[in-house]
């Protein structure tokens, strides 16, 4: 009895699927040219010191910093107006995408098909494709940012409404409700929380999306950004990056104190809406209409009979990519980089995410009793061990390519670890979010039943957290592909830096295979991380 | 609608009026005329005729391009009587682009771009002038690394173009690369593009890369101010010599204007105290006439290069 209770049961099991792990992951490991020494390398060291060096004292010239605040409002409207469009567009498309209170799970190849395509293509060349139409200027980056966040959001929302407890749904549906009554009544309660925090989120991640824009002159903080890394102008860099770590700041802070909201219970009175959530519906349109003012949008440019022909002309150029053998095989051997790098990226920021979220979900539940008002001077030490994974999702992969370039050279580990730096803080948070949400139960049961030290985690909150973790850390893969095949353009390697030169050269039928190339991986990623996840959970 | 876009509105129909078919022509033109014509009593403003706009191949940073072109902006509105507008950008295509979708009127383009402008254009885009300089410029390579002393010990190393669809950055540095038996694909262990010139500058000198190519123009820049350490940086080699820069003008701009345009160029001097400070900025001795089969030669190695298909 004693034997078979001090026996790990699930040893053997975790030892087989770590070892798999390996074997699968080893090819990957060498494609992606891992090699943790360049890191120490005394001159790579010499010079990222240098250029950190730089950083101080940040740029504070009148001319600066007034380009700057025009920048960042820039930047900001751009993501504002790029997120209301994605919303309009997401809506629809996971209505029709989510298997949600349909009698039986319908896969709707169109919608679903709509969606892959909207988020496959990286913003970058919906961007580049629609400086065609609009010629330079901040309409391309909105409308690039509005098509695939839309797919991003659309595909969320759907899957948020697939994880809800079915019973309400079905109960609704069963007395008779039509679809849409019963989701906005059975589902979008419940959904709530999780579908106004995720939109929030996306919205932090359109402002950081901007800084891809910049590569083809949408403007905002980006093009100021890809300007002072390339010249290594370390002063630049350090305000910039100022302004992009208080942005994120204060996006984060909005989200939070949007779900402690939701969070309240109703208040008693006869009318629905309080005075937050009235200030909050006029300031939502004002803010959208205020973003599309000052970006001087004008829509109507999409229904000339020129821009449409021109887009035809893009169209047709497209559809005959280039299948050369030798094209094909640069091709694939870009392919296999741009995969080795999103997988090595997201696994090393799994590993430090997990790092990351253990101390803040231990105080996570402490912070949120204490989230009265007037109290940050207690919750300011609780709040610390967010502030890590807070500045690594601030700075955009590209400019943490940029310093990992410096750091262990141009090539794909540079691009792997840029990833791994910013995913890190993204799953730090998300992680941390799940494990205070995981029930303390199992756990608690564990610790009164005698077990210590970190059993009661391993064997309580981690197996009932798991799911959820890597389904975020999946999801995070799914992006990261697109963001590896981005990263090509600072030198990285990979899909993306063969499209930057192909496109350059309006070489569009090699520009269009590549194109091809990415949205495949990007459906493979998406069909394995699928997979992956009904094996897992 | 604002006053500012309603101003646009009809603006962008006045200038329309030139270009779109007959039948809507028509139409476009007394709905814009009206509109014109009514804000014009309100405001004494140029039409859209009377702004040139212009832009240049983001080979320096944007700002520094900017400042180079200021004084010129204003030699040219006194010169055309027009207003001109520069838009800066931070990506090579999109000029290109711009010029073949008639969104910009001059720009400063490289030899390969003035190329590549040219077969969007179904050969409409017309060279102007170029600097004295242009007839006959050549790229530098670079290195901060004291084991490279020739072309061939480049094998192996981390290099850095500039833009892709750079003259002096990319195209014929790789021209005369191929014909020292280099294949930069094969033969270099990492090939970035650093985006402009003095980004390549910068990679060389932190290390990101081995060696790199620029513009001999914005290398010997560098040097006066003094933004690069001629003792850490080193030229190793520098190519033969090929034609390079021009200002364009798309292929429908009035040709009065056009000639107003080349008589302007042609005409500064940099003994006039007037002019001293537009011809040093653009780093110019003299500007001088110049015509399309000047850059047939450019054409002949991009494709030998691959750039062109």
């Amino acid at each position: 009895m004693t034997a078979v209770a001090l026996r790990d049961p699930a040893a053997r099991s975790r030892c087989w699927g770590v070892l798999t792990a390996l074997v699968v992951l080893w090819p990957l490991f060498q494609a992606a040219e891992v090699k943790p020494g360049a890191i120490f390398d005394a001159a790579n060291l010499k010079v990222i010191g240098h250029f950190l060096g730089g950083f101080l004292p940040p740029e504070r010239s009148p001319e600066f910093l007034a380009l700057l605040a025009r920048a960042t409002l820039e930047t900001l409207a751009i993501a504002t107006a790029g997120l209301a469009l994605a919303f309009v567009l997401a809506v629809p498309l996971a209505y029709a995408a989510s298997a949600a209170g349909r009698e039986r799970p319908s896969l709707s190849p169109f919608s679903r098909g709509l969606l892959v395509l909207l988020r496959g293509i990286p913003e970058l060349v919906w961007a580049l494709l629609f400086v065609r139409i609009f010629g330079l200027g901040p309409t391309a980056g909105v409308l690039a940012l509005g098509l695939t966040y839309g797919g991003m959001l659309g595909k969320v929302y759907g899957e948020i409404l697939e994880s809800l407890p079915a019973a309400p749904l079905r109960a609704l549906r069963l007395a008779g409700a039509s679809r849409p009554l019963a989701l906005l009544y059975g589902a979008l309660p419940l959904a709530a929380k999780e579908l106004g925090s995720y939109t929030v989120y996306r919205w932090e991640c359109a402002i950081r999306a901007s800084v891809v824009m910049g590569f083809v002159g949408a403007g905002g903080l980006g093009q100021l950004m890809d300007q002072a890394m390339k010249m290594l102008n370390g002063g630049e860099a350090a305000s910039i990056l100022a302004t992009f770590a208080v942005l994120a700041l204060v996006a984060d802070a909005l989200s939070a104190w949007l779900r402690r909201s939701l969070d309240r219970p109703p208040a008693a009175r006869a009318w629905a809406l309080g005075g937050r959530s009235l200030g909050l519906l006029l300031a939502l349109p004002l803010a959208i209409a205020a973003s599309f003012r000052l970006l001087e949008i004008e829509l109507s440019g999409l229904l000339t009979v020129e821009a449409a022909q021109s887009v035809g002309q893009f169209a047709a150029d497209f559809l005959h990519p280039d299948l050369d053998p030798e094209w094909l095989r640069r091709v694939a051997r870009g392919a296999g980089e741009t995969l080795a790098i999103s997988v090595v990226g997201t696994l090393l920021a799994a590993v430090a995410g997990l790092l990351l979220a253990l101390p803040q979900a231990h105080r996570m539940p402490a912070v949120l009793a204490r989230s009265r008002p007037g109290r940050w001077r207690g919750r300011l030490p609780l709040l610390l061990p967010s502030i890590l994974p807070n500045l690594l999702r601030s700075v955009p992969e590209l400019v943490w390519a940029t310093l990992t370039a410096l750091a262990v050279g141009l090539g794909p580990f540079a691009g792997a670890l840029a990833l791994a730096l910013h995913t890190a803080g993204v799953l730090g948070r998300l992680y941390a979010e799940a494990l205070a949400n995981t029930p303390p139960s199992a756990a608690q049961a564990l610790r009164l039943a005698g077990a210590g030290g970190p059993l009661p985690f391993l064997y309580g909150t981690l197996p009932e957290a798991l799911p959820q973790l890597v389904a975020y850390t999946l999801y995070r893969w799914e992006m990261n592909i697109r963001m590896a095949a981005v990263l090509g353009f600072v030198g990285a390697g990979g899909l993306g830096q063969l499209l930057y030169v192909e496109l350059s050269l309006f070489h569009h039928a090699q520009a269009s295979t590549v194109i091809v190339a990415m949205l495949l991986l990007s459906l493979a990623v998406d069909l394995g991380s699928a997979r992956l996840r009904r094996w897992l959970g | 609608m604002s006053f500012l876009s309603l101003r646009r509105t009809a603006l962008k129909g006045a200038w329309s009026c030139a270009w779109s078919s007959p039948l809507s022509r028509a139409f476009s033109c007394v709905l814009s005329t009206t509109l014109a014509t009514g804000l014009s009593l309100s405001a004494a403003s140029a039409s859209a005729a009377d702004i040139l706009r212009v832009s240049a191949i983001p080979d320096e940073a944007p700002t520094e391009l900017q400042r180079k072109f200021a004084p010129l902006g204003k030699y040219l509105e006194a010169e055309t009587g027009m207003k001109v507008q520069f838009t800066p950008v931070s990506d090579y295509a999109s000029v290109v682009e711009s010029l073949a979708t008639r969104k910009l009127d001059l720009a400063w383009l490289g030899g390969f771009t003035y190329v590549q402008a040219k077969l969007r254009t179904q050969g409409t885009a017309i060279p102007i002038v170029q600097r004295e300089e242009d007839a006959r410029f050549t790229s530098k390579f670079i290195t901060a690394d004291p084991a490279i002393k020739s072309l061939g010990d480049l094998k192996g190393k981390t290099f850095a173009f500039g833009a892709p669809s750079s003259t002096s950055g990319s195209l014929m540095p790789r021209f005369f690369l191929q014909q020292a038996g280099l294949n930069p694909e094969k033969d270099f262990r990492n090939v970035a593009f650093s985006g402009a010139h003095d980004a390549t500058v910068a990679f060389v000198a932190a290390g990101k890369a081995d060696a790199g190519v620029l513009n001999a123009s914005v290398w010997d820049k560098l040097v006066e101010a003094k933004k690069v350490d001629p003792d850490k940086v080193r030229v190793f080699a520098t190519t033969p010599t090929y034609f390079d820069y021009n200002w364009t003008v798309r292929g429908d701009l009035d040709p009065a204007l056009v000639k107003k345009l080349t008589e302007a160029f042609l005409k500064l001097d940099p003994k006039n105290p007037e002019h001293a400070e537009i011809m040093a900025l653009q780093r110019a001795g003299k500007f001088i006439p110049t015509r399309k089969e000047n850059y047939d030669g450019i054409e002949k190695a991009a494709h030998a290069a691959g750039l062109l298909k």
